[in-house]
């Protein structure tokens, strides 16, 4: 009952003080606030659309050697005269326009000028020669793309729309040598429908080439199941960004709340608790009891809080309950044992500039890492170096649907770790004050 | 007054590494008196309260408080003991009332009785009008107050207070020494250290004098005086030949010396107001003016110059 007064007290204590509330409710949700805002608008539903990329186009293909193509197989249905209008015909298809924005100018020059000003984003010329470099088999035919250095999103969708035609036309054009290597004299007249069944598999079959063209994947790996899959393409970056943001700050207030049993020391509230008719074990659960409540506390209000504010779906109840717990005794047990090793509160500034900051960026280099495959990789096996990256990995399996036993699993390993500096941080202060 | 002894201390040593705090400290407290632990800073007067609190282990030697041993039953040493110690030791940011709530629930008290205690301890205190603005905005004198309050609430019968005056206005002291006086009147016993000579002078039943760790001295304050055979001085200053008036006092009845020093003439004296009109018939009878007189009546403070060698404050 004793340890309870002194947790209880000990809690009053932590949310009468502004700067340790602000720290705990308000940095985290502060810092997501700003990624949700700063990775798109918010509409009704929650999600966010991209800004259109404005191209200009200076297509001044000569053409060459004639095919006929199906405009069936062409988005939007045009014919193509040549290799460059078959490029503009794709890239001025409806299926394009919530992507880009067309304009086509008659030089280079304009072109280029036209980026230079920033009137638009990106510039596409395609040479005089390209068909008939397309067409000869020794040819190499080339597109000059010219874009604003200072942009990277706008750009980058449209280079990759730009590679993956190429990299069919390419197809095309080693189908094509292979047919006329291969085929009798009297069958070169199909070469038309050579050409025209290759385009029905390799440019027709995407009815949505927005959906394909951008790579939006799921943080957890891929192992997606529905219900992560339902999750729009903002809030599958805010969510881990809101849980690494809890579990950085958790674990600060963790170490926080246990420095209270030093400050207290300092204080001479220690000593004088000391003097009551209250054992040393009972005084020191009451203090590790009180960290474990504080933090419980930040934990639960946000969860609660970022679902609410900004609709991230923290998983399972199961899960989430587990996770949080295992996030919950990690961060305490962390507090406790770090707290153990200083000796006074003025060293309280080293730590939390330091070992928090080092050891809670190691635990969210995934998050920021999920993008790419090997950074997300590497990203992995550093994070889980530290107590923190164990606690993201629970969450983020939690939020990715995965099954209560992997989730489980981590928390498990979570707990290890927790145990271990509960043990210490317990035998030290033990050791201190007999 | 109770002659049992609430407070036996029975040869206590304690080191910290090369420094020897206290070493070898023994004396007896009676139930329902005030005794004082008197010495400079650095004596051990703290040290020595520390261990008979149970925060510090004794390398050597024992203490019982109202029987229960401080090595082998701190528990029971704590349950019938209230300490204020030397430092604030109240958390700033609870109001008084929380703080006298949250020690009296350390003292084991709950519910009703809980909250009726912590009323009467804000009357004794005088702070029940401010009992529920935070103790971090109280002046230092009430704050003291508020940390005398807490070693109160569950009515222990041996109440150790170390040093409670130090840094606070005057007012704020009266306040605390008439505080303890009526502890003592209610029957506790009080174990008060100080650096304050008068404070040990006025309150004490019993004084001890501590100095480099160990108990020099102890006894009332007339047994301490007696035991240095201390004389009441008084300091004059003459209109007149100083040689001749001087030569005259030391023949009087009841003088043991005359000095002089730079115009002021000390004379020591068995009893004062025996000796004070010889010393003024003697001058007018050499045609002399007595211009000024202060009398010093022995004290602590020239005990402890006795004993030491050393002026308390130094």
């Amino acid at each position: 009952m004793k340890a309870f007064d002194i947790a209880l007290k000990d809690m009053t204590r932590s949310f009468r003080s502004t700067f340790a509330v602000i720290f705990m409710f308000g940095v985290p949700l502060l810092v997501t606030g700003m990624f949700y805002f700063m990775f798109g608008n918010i509409t009704d539903e929650g999600g966010f659309t991209l800004p259109k990329t404005q191209v200009v186009i200076a297509n001044l293909d000569e053409g060459g050697p004639k095919f006929q193509v199906n405009p069936k197989n062409i988005p939007g249905g045009k014919e193509a005269d040549s290799m460059g209008d078959l490029i503009v015909s794709i890239l001025q298809s409806e299926d394009m326009a919530d992507l880009i924005e067309i304009t086509l100018v008659p030089s280079a020059e304009t072109a280029r000028t036209a980026v230079d000003n920033q009137e638009s984003q990106v510039a596409i010329i395609i040479p005089t020669d390209f068909s008939h470099q397309f067409a000869d088999v020794d040819g190499k035919a080339v597109i000059e793309f010219y874009q604003d250095p200072t942009l990277t999103l706008g750009p980058a969708i449209m280079r990759s729309i730009l590679n993956r035609f190429m990299d069919g036309m390419s197809g095309v054009k080693i189908a094509v040598n292979f047919f006329v290597d291969e085929a009798e004299p009297e069958q070169l007249f199909l070469t038309g429908q050579v050409v025209d069944q290759y385009l029905e598999v390799s440019l027709a079959e995407n009815d949505d080439p927005e959906v394909e063209l951008l790579d939006v994947r799921n943080p957890v790996d891929g192992q997606k199941n529905d219900a992560a899959e339902n999750q729009n393409l903002l809030l599958s970056i805010i969510g881990p960004i809101m849980g690494g943001m809890m579990v950085f700050y958790a674990y600060y207030t963790g170490t926080s709340t246990a420095q209270s049993i030093l400050k207290e020391e300092e204080e001479r509230t220690l000593p004088r608790l000391f003097t009551t008719p209250t054992s040393q074990a009972t005084i020191l659960t009451g203090k590790f009891l009180s960290v474990f409540m504080t933090v419980s506390v930040q934990i639960i209000v946000l969860l609660i809080a970022a679902h609410l504010i900004f609709g991230i779906e923290w998983g399972g109840f199961a899960s989430v309950a587990l996770m949080a717990i295992g996030i919950i005794v990690s961060a305490s047990s962390f507090g406790v044992f770090v707290n153990s090793f200083l000796k006074d509160t003025k060293q309280g500034g080293v730590l939390f500039g330091g070992i928090l900051t080092v050891t809670g960026m190691m635990g969210m280099i995934k998050i920021f890492a999920m993008n790419s495959a090997i950074a997300n990789k590497m990203g992995d096996t550093i994070s889980l170096l530290v107590p923190q990256g164990w606690a993201i990995r629970g969450l983020m399996q939690a939020m990715g649907g995965e099954s209560f036993n992997n989730v489980a699993l981590t928390v498990l390993v979570s707990f290890l770790w927790s145990a271990a500096f509960f043990a210490i941080g317990v035998w030290r202060f033990n050791r201190r004050y007999t | 007054m109770n002659n049992s002894a609430a407070i036996e201390v029975l040869g206590l040593k304690k080191s910290f590494g090369e420094n020897h705090a206290v070493q070898g400290v023994s004396f007896n407290v009676n139930q329902g008196e005030i005794f004082s632990l008197l010495g400079p800073n650095g004596a051990g007067k703290t040290t020595t309260i520390s261990m008979l609190s149970c925060l510090l282990r004794p390398n050597d030697g024992d203490a019982n408080i109202m029987g229960h041993s401080i090595s082998t039953d701190p528990m029971g040493v704590k349950s019938v003991l209230g300490v204020v110690p030397q430092d604030l030791a109240l958390y700033e940011d609870l109001t008084a009332r929380e703080n006298l709530s949250f020690w009296g629930k350390m003292y084991g008290l709950r519910g009703s009785t809980l909250k009726t205690r912590v009323d009467e301890v804000l009357n004794v205190i005088g702070l029940r009008d401010r009992a529920n603005e935070r103790v971090g905005k109280y002046s230092g004198g009430m704050k003291r107050r508020v940390n005398i309050g807490v070693a109160l609430l569950h009515k222990p019968k041996v109440i150790y207070m170390d040093e409670p005056t130090v840094g606070i206005d005057p007012q704020s002291r009266r306040n605390i020494l008439d505080s303890v006086v009526l502890l003592k009147n209610e029957g506790m016993t009080v174990l008060y250290t100080t650096h304050y000579m008068e404070e040990a002078q006025e309150l004490s039943d019993h004084i001890g004098i501590m100095d480099h760790g160990k108990l020099i001295a102890h006894g009332t304050h007339d047994e301490l005086v007696k035991m240095v055979g201390q004389q009441t001085r008084i300091d004059l200053t003459l209109n007149g030949n100083a040689d001749q008036v001087m030569a005259a006092w030391k023949e009087t009845e009841g003088v043991s010396r005359v000095t002089s020093d730079e115009g002021l003439i000390s004379v020591l004296v068995q009893d004062s107001n025996l000796t004070l009109p010889h010393l003024f018939e003697a001058a007018t009878k050499h045609s002399a003016r007595i211009t000024s007189v202060n009398i010093s009546e022995p004290n602590l403070e020239a005990v402890f110059l006795h004993l030491t060698g050393r002026a308390l404050r130094d």
